[in-house]
This record gives C-alpha cells, structure tokens and sequence, in this order.
C-alpha cells in the first residue's frame, strides 16, 4: 500500500459529456444491457451519455478547455499535465474504435492523446505523461502522482484529464453497472484553497488481472479490500467514519455501496449518489465528477471531511481523503 | 458385583458415536451395547474397530415407527436395557425443517418410545447440541432455554424441540449439549469434516467476502475426545441424572478476529498463497451481510449461490455472541474443555497437511 500526507489539493474541476443521454430502458430496447433492466433501476441507475460524434479525445479536451476558461487558469502555469485513457482509440468515435486499433500497426501508434492536448491546450511548460492499465481508479492515480510530483518540489500545477468510452460493440453494462461515456479534467495545485488532500491509499492485486477467469474471488475480495482501504485512508487522514461528512462514490450500484457502508461504518446519508441516477459509470471520472457537482450544488461546504472512493477491475482499489 | 448393564446406542457409525462407544466398553469391561444401524453391512466394517465382542448391532432406522425394530429384537432391548445413549442426528445445517425434525425431533420421539418399553424404563442420555441456545445472546446457562429468541436453521430448531420431548417423556435423563467439534483432540486431527472446515476453505480460496459478527464475538469449538469422554463419563452418572451439560470451551472459546487472524497467519506462511492478496473476510454486521447475501441470490453465478447459501445457515451465529456457561460440565467432569487456541493451529496445519497430500495424489495421477 502506498500512501501519503501532505497540503496540495484539487483547485478545480469540470467535465464533458456527451450530447446523447438514454434511459436504461432505451439500453435495454437496443440491446445494450446483460441485466434485466429493472434490476439495474433497482441499483440506482437511470440514464447514461453515449457518444455517437464525439470521440474520446473531443470530450478530454473539452473538459479540460472549461476548466482553463471557467478558472482563468493560464495554459502556462501547468507544468505537468497527465493524461488518462485508452490511446489507441482516442480519436476515434464510438462506432468505429475496432477500426482505430488497426492503426497500431502504422506509425499512427505515435499519435498520442497527451501531446495532442498540451498542444491544443497550449501548455508550452508543460511536460505531458500518460496513465493507463488501471481501469477506473486511473483518474486517481492521475492525482495521486500530480501530489507526489507537487510534494517533491517537481510540479506545481498539474493538470490530470481523463476520457473513457464504451466502445458500441461492448454495450452499456459493466457488471451491473451502466456505463456512460465522459471525460474529467481535474486541476491539483500546490496552493489550492479548497479540497485539500489529507491522505491516500491504494491497493493493487495482481491476482485478480485475469478478470473473467476469477470473478467470483473479485466479488469476494471487492469488499473487505474496499474497507481496508477505506480504514486506511481515514486512520492516515487522522478521522473516524463519524467525521466523514460525505462520501463522493465512483458511481456503481447503490446496493454495492450500501453494502460496502455498512462494512465501513459510514451513515448511508453521507453517500452523495445523484448522480448514479443522472449520469452512471463514467469509469475514471466519477468521483471527481460528483464531487464538482456536489460543490456547485453547494452540498459540500467548505471544511467538510470528503472520502472518495474507487475501484478498477484488473485489480486496484483506491481512496483519497479531502478537506473541502 | 454390580449387575451388567446394557445400553443402548444410535449413532454408533460416526465417528463421534464410534469414540463414544469405545469409551463406554472400556470403563465398563461387563457392559453389552445394543447399537442401531441402518446398514449391518457397513457396522461390521466399523465393528472391527471398536472390537470387544460386546457390540450386539440391531439393524433399524430413526425415522421409523418403533425405530423399525423386529418385536423379538425390541422385546430383547425392553428386557435388557438400562440406558440409552442417542446420538443419531441430521446435523446437515442446510435441512429444511421438515427434514430436521423428520430425523432430530420424530426420531429423538421414537427412541423414547423404547425407552417406555424397557422394564426397569430405562435413563436417556441425549446429545443434544449448545446452539440449541439458538439467537440468544450472553451468557448461556445450562439450565433449559425458552423458544422466543428463534434459531438461525432448522437443525437447532429440531434439537431444541427434541430436548423438549426427553424431559416430557423419560423417567430419568440427562441432556448433553456439545458446542462445534472440530478436530478429533488437541494434536489437530480432522477425520470428518463439517462445515466449518468447508468455510475454512472457502476462505483459503479468496472466497469469502465477509462474516457477520460484532466485537467480542467469539467462536466455541472442542475436540471429539474432550467430548466423547463427556458422553462416556455422564451417560450413566447418578449425580448427572436430570441435568443439562454443555459439552463446550466456554471461557475458552476463541475471539472471531482472533480465530481468522491466527487462520491468516498459518495460511500466509504459504508465499504462493499470501502473493494472491487474498484478505481476511470482513466482519459485519447481520443487516449487511444479509444485504449482501441477496445481491449475491441477485447476481452471482450457481457456485458463488451455493456458497452463499452453504454459509448463510450457520455463519450468523457469529453475529448472536454467547459464552455457553460450563458449570455443570466442569463440577461433573472435574475439568474443563481445551481452550480452542490450543487446537485451531494443529487443525489448520492437519488441513494444509490433507490437502497438499491430496494434491501430490492427484498431480501423481494426472502424471500416470
């Protein structure tokens, strides 16, 4: 288990989604779904984003465009930028990511979402990095390392972006889970004024990488995995479960999370679900997501107590705490 | 000279019931044992074992009217019989209750009727079992219980009900109530695995998530010795007619963190199995771990269902914690149960021992 303390923090988020919204029972009708559709509205789900123009890349640099402009952060006051996703079909639409695979076998290989983005963004100081391999807690990961790199003394200002997609072959299900597409661009400074990161951890289990030859052992290791890193995080953040003031979930089954609270000791009124209902799975994006939301909407108040939690199948499972 | 005594006993062909009777013919060495078996066939196997000459198999079955038993044999048993030892159970915590009491209770009702029989009506030693205590919580007496808290399955249920049937209806009694056996003594042994070996492994294989519990749940197990000896001792005891005895470690049961912890531990050793990052079930409480039963009914494949289902009928004892008071047992025994700590280890290692020799036997077979 990694982990660290420190006062850097996420000065800024915001988010872009797809113009397309479908109900779980429009998933169903096309197709889209494994579950039985009604199961999955029981677990919280209501209507995901699917992209139909928009490519992975369109969505990350729209992301990170809205975050520049709505904080008026200078494109060169970020020294580092990560990058999250799947690069060999970031610029492909939804449709035809088969098709964008073929292009690994051409030099094409080289054209990287990361550099396209420092250069779009025009982040001239910037040195770009890519994330990949660690499924829905990349966008996490993408934090975590931005805070090693501010706590050396290497960055200052880091700008972490993620775009997932579901390419249409593989549905809008992930076990049990409805998946959207989206992209999250999540700003952390060395002076941020809210939001500040009191404590991580983060557990890999190589074991489990062979997703679908081992799911009932993932389904069995998920949860007590999840408390312990969960405990984890809030005994390094010095809180107990009580102090937690709300939960900013990656947004899977409520039934998983009610469950997993339950292990936890964290009053089911602290998990901030909306948008579980309102949005789905958008894979790495989630927490990050909700926690803009919850800010705007003006849950989250200043000096409240945040745990933010995630896992990525593969296997890794990831918690961050924030002072608000 | 005393006369000879004769007893009668069921559940002679488990392996508790075949250490019990040992025991019974050697403190006794005029005693004759009438043992009932449903298959003679199988006993004669068995008989080798426990040898003496003094066995006298009558073929028969619990569920039975008149235990099934031929008039000339139960005739011979009216005569003759003094004590009856009845130890045939259904333990399978999965029975639905019509199956449960079909064996524990209606059986445990026709075993009395012979007793009724028998001229001079003979004591019943039950075996019953401590979870007969069921929900309750605390401290648990030895003295009889009151239904209202429920049971977690069928089979405490039925043994409870049958409890109640032996007071009702024998003359004489005395009601034995072992917790868990887990091993056969102290040196860890395993000859006949339940349950709790099964969950074990479970656990061994990353499959278990969770286990309901609260702090200071604990976890009563004892050794088929320490309660064999119990049966043998207090079958016929004078002094233990009209008692109820818990054939259990009380005190000396084992803390539930502990238990999996020191279960960790002993697997850990293995590096191949500790680099898998297989972690300690979660302990929780019944509401979760209910919550997460149903989604696993919900959405789990057939053998995550069947391991949910296997554990869901015993597992929330660990959340209903109890210390079984031993009073009894310790005044009629002069000496307490092992503490579970001093057998948990050994049985660990007898586990990791059967199964690595299963293992090489079957890679040995694959090989040829």
């Amino acid at each position: 288990m990694i982990t660290s303390t420190g006062s850097c923090g996420i000065s800024a988020i915001a988010y872009a989604l797809p113009e397309h919204r479908r109900s779980v029972r429009e998933l169903d009708a096309l197709g889209q779904l494994e579950s039985d559709p009604a199961m999955l509205e029981q677990f919280g789900f209501g209507h995901v984003y699917v992209a139909e123009e928009e490519t992975p890349y369109s969505l990350a640099l729209a992301a990170a465009t809205t975050l520049l402009r709505e904080n008026a952060v200078s494109p060169a006051s970020i020294d580092t930028l990560l990058y999250c996703g799947t690069p060999s079909v970031a610029f492909a639409p939804a449709g035809s990511a088969s098709d964008a695979s073929r292009e690994i076998a051409s030099t094409r290989r080289f054209q990287y979402p990361a550099t396209r983005l420092q250069y779009d963004l025009a982040l001239e100081c910037a040195s770009a990095l890519a994330i990949d391999q660690l499924a829905c807690t990349s966008l996490f990961s993408a934090v975590r390392i931005a805070r090693a790199l501010i706590e050396t003394g290497e960055a200052r200002r880091v700008l972490c972006v993620s775009a997932e997609f579901f390419p249409e072959c593989a549905g809008r299900e992930a076990i049990y889970n409805c998946t959207s597409d989206a992209a999250c661009a999540v700003l952390i400074d060395d002076s941020a004024e809210r939001n500040r990161i009191l404590a991580s951890a983060h557990v890999t289990k190589g074991y489990y990488w062979e997703g679908d030859a081992r799911r009932n052992e993932i389904v069995a290791s998920y949860f007590p995995t999840a408390k312990h890193v969960i405990a984890e995080t809030l005994r390094r953040a010095e809180w107990r479960p009580e102090d937690v003031t709300w939960i900013l979930p990656h947004n899977i089954s409520i039934r998983s999370w009610e469950i997993l609270l339950g292990l936890t000791g964290i009053a089911r009124e602290r998990l901030w679900c909306r948008n579980i209902a309102r949005v789905g799975h958008t894979l790495a994006g989630d927490n990050f997501i909700n926690l803009r939301d919850a800010l705007e909407e003006g849950s989250v108040r200043p000096g409240d107590r945040l745990l933010l939690f995630s896992y990525g199948y593969g296997a890794h499972w990831t918690a961050l705490a924030l002072e608000a | 000279m005393p006369a000879q005594q004769s007893i009668f006993l069921t559940g002679a062909t488990g392996f508790l019931g075949r250490e019990t009777l040992t025991r019974l013919l050697a403190a006794d060495p005029r005693l004759r044992a009438f043992v009932l078996v449903r298959d003679v066939g199988r006993w004669s196997q068995l008989e080798r074992e426990c040898g003496h000459g003094r066995v006298i198999p009558v073929q028969g079955d619990l569920c039975t009217d008149g235990l099934g038993l031929p008039p000339d044999v139960r005739a011979r048993i009216a005569n003759e019989v003094t004590t009856i030892v009845h130890l045939a159970a259904n333990t399978t915590f999965s029975s639905p209750l019509d199956h449960a009491r079909a064996v524990n209770t209606l059986g445990t009702r026709h075993v009395l009727e012979i007793a009724g029989d028998c001229a001079s009506a003979a004591h019943v030693a039950y075996v019953s079992t401590a979870f007969v205590a069921g929900r309750r919580t605390g401290v648990i007496a030895e003295d009889g219980h009151s239904a209202s808290a429920g049971w977690v399955n069928a089979y405490e249920q039925s043994k409870y009900e049958a409890e109640q049937l032996v007071k009702e209806h024998a003359s004489s009694w005395v009601i034995l109530r072992p917790s868990t056996v887990v091993c056969d003594d102290v040196g860890g042994q395993v000859t006949q695995m339940n349950a709790v070996h099964r969950a074990l492994n479970l656990y061994r294989q990353g499959l278990v998530a969770m286990m309901p519990g609260v702090t200071g749940s604990t976890v009563d197990a004892v050794t088929t010795s320490y309660v064999a000896d119990g049966i043998a001792l207090l079958a016929m005891r004078d002094d233990a007619v009209g008692k109820t005895v818990h054939l259990c470690a009380g005190e000396g049961a084992l803390r539930l963190d502990e238990l999996l912890d020191i279960t960790y531990a002993r697997w850990a050793t293995d590096p191949v199995w500790r680099n898998r990052g297989i972690v300690r079930p979660a302990i929780t409480d019944l509401r979760t771990y209910a919550l997460f039963e149903r989604t696993i009914e919900e959405i789990a494949d057939a053998s995550l269902k069947r391991i949910a289902r296997a554990l869901s009928h015993f597992v929330p004892q660990l959340a209903l914690p109890k210390v079984f008071d031993t009073t009894n047992a310790e005044a009629l025994l002069g000496r307490t149960a092992p503490p579970v700590r001093d057998f948990w280890l050994p049985m660990l290692d007898h586990m990791l021992a059967t199964q690595s020799a299963a293992s090489s036997a079957s890679s040995l077979a694959r090989v040829a």
